[in-house]
């Protein structure tokens, strides 16, 4: 059987791509905005244009690969490919891969069954899993929490990317909301993760980052300001499933005041986060 | 006698069979070198293959190019991005129009991470319309904008069916989450919780109906409450 690795498809293209002049007017200042969420809502829903797109070609080494109608395993079998036949990758959601056969048929394929696919050569298909090794080395981290600044609420999410299994560079970026002060925060640092192949690991946070306070005064209320700071820190991450984790933490903040004397801020939160 | 002679002549071959298996080569030309090495392969001793050193033995090469396999990015489309409109009733304040932006991030087949943002603004309270000229907020206090940060959990998988030839997957989702609201002059912390009907025409594009409620603790009207801010609202969302 001749085998291919790759199939070049075309996708169609917008009108405005076929070469034609298209006429401007002049905008009304009144239809600006408007004519900008016009534009807004076309760009989004359009889906990317490509000329051609080239899809992933496998070949099915069981008996059989089943496909469903939709990426959930709620949704019903409606058709199976046999054994040598070929399927296109089209993409892939979440845990499960869009995938079209030789005869046309479009349908949803989870992703243990794809890993008993072939490429054109043979040799088995590997693709990243959302397990609990991809939990202990991964490049990305994205997660949310709420917890407690200097007595105040907190809102907070991190962005998280991995220069090795140990060690991290974090940002985050926070929100509080408290009776006395509302501001923000952002943070810079390392998180080093002790023992990143357990589903517990614990993490040790350094960094520095600003604090923007904004006090809230009844008779005289003291000016905005904005200041430096540095943390340290401690916290734990616990792997629930898939990409998802729970993550704890706890930071010391040094604000480093224009005023005789610095100040510290404890934080405490709670989240979740996944990898990618 | 003959005892001894059969002790002799065996003691004879003894002394020469592993002599001559010790000797490699008896002729050194062509011919006699050919003919050793019949020799060891006939008898097919194991420490005999180091004969072979002479003459390397004749290997095929293979005529068959090796396929490169040229694995292409998989497209991964697990991000929504989009806009909503729908009513937001303010506590005391009367329902209004708001409308906003919504991101979502799937992270599997049952959970999603989704952050929004949106504005409406507050309309008269009873005690204003009641009282006259009365004016309890300015109008840049009447915005109301919020964002939240929330995590979704789809159930009740499914599939929606226009006419007999149209099949679209379906699912509910649950939504609680946490954010900050900017109204009347000050920002709180707020706790989101809802829930929401999506529909999936096509691969790329999703329409969302969506119930939530905004909750805040606020002491404008004197009294510290809890207030309770439901929103519904309707959306389009596309993946990419």
């Amino acid at each position: 059987m001749a085998r291919s690795t790759t199939t070049t498809r075309s996708s169609p293209r917008h009108p405005c791509e076929s070469g034609k002049k298209l006429i401007c007017r002049p905008r009304q200042p009144a239809r600006a905005a408007a004519w900008t969420l016009a534009t807004l809502l076309v760009a989004l829903l359009l889906p990317a244009v490509s000329a051609a797109r080239e899809y992933l070609q496998l070949f099915v080494a069981e008996p059989y690969l089943e496909l469903h109608t939709g990426p959930g395993r709620g949704y019903p079998v409606f058709h199976v490919v046999p054994r040598d036949e070929s399927v296109d990758v089209l993409f892939r959601r979440t845990d499960w891969f869009k995938v079209r056969t030789e005869h046309g048929v479009e349908g949803w394929a989870a992703q243990r069954d794809m890993l008993k696919t072939v490429l054109a050569d043979g040799s088995p298909f590997k693709f990243e899993l959302g397990d609990l090794a991809g939990f202990s080395s991964h490049r990305f981290e994205l997660g949310v929490f709420a917890g407690e600044y200097g007595g105040a609420n907190l809102i907070s999410t991190y962005w998280s990317v991995s220069l090795n299994p140990q060690l991290a560079v974090e940002a985050a970026a926070g929100q509080f909301l408290g009776r006395f002060a509302n501001g923000e925060t952002g943070d810079l640092g390392f998180a080093h993760v002790i023992s990143p192949d357990t589903r517990w690991s614990p993490l040790l946070l350094l960094g520095v980052g600003i604090a923007h306070i904004e006090p809230k005064g009844t008779l005289v209320t003291p000016a905005n300001r904005t200041e430096q700071t540095a943390y340290v820190g401690g916290g734990i991450r616990y792997y629930l499933t898939r990409r998802f984790f729970m993550r704890a933490e706890y930071k010391a903040h040094y604000i480093f005041t224009k005023r005789n004397e610095n100040e510290a801020a404890d934080e405490w939160k709670l989240g979740f986060g996944f990898f990618f | 006698m003959e005892t001894g002679i059969r002790v002799l002549l065996l003691t004879a071959a003894l002394a020469l069979l592993p002599g001559c298996a010790t000797v490699r080569g008896w002729f050194h030309g062509k011919h006699g070198g050919a003919s050793s090495e019949t020799q060891t392969a006939s008898a097919a001793a194991p420490g005999a293959a180091g004969a072979d050193e002479a003459t390397p033995p004749r290997v095929i090469e293979p005529q068959v190019e090796r396929r490169q396999i040229k694995v292409p990015r998989i497209k991964s489309s697990n991000v929504e991005l989009g806009l909503f409109y729908g009513a937001l009733s303010i506590e005391d304040f009367g329902t209004n129009a708001d409308y906003g932006i919504t991101a979502a991030y799937h992270i599997t087949e049952d959970f999603f991470f989704q952050g929004e943002a949106g504005r409406s603004r507050a309309g008269r309270t009873s005690f204003e319309t009641l009282g006259g000229n009365i004016q309890l907020l300015t109008e840049a206090e009447r915005r109301f904008t919020y964002y939240d940060l929330s995590l979704g959990y789809n159930f009740l998988p499914g599939e929606a069916f226009l006419g007999r030839g149209v099949a679209m997957t379906s699912a509910f989702y649950l939504l609680g989450g946490f954010g900050a609201t900017k109204f009347a002059g000050d920002t709180k912390f707020t706790v989101n919780f809802g829930g929401g009907y999506r529909v999936v025409p096509t691969d790329w594009m999703a329409l969302h109906v969506t119930v939530q409620d905004h909750v805040f603790q606020s002491s404008l009207l004197g009294v510290t409450k809890l207030t309770s801010n439901l929103e519904a609202r309707m959306g389009a969302t596309v993946f990419f």
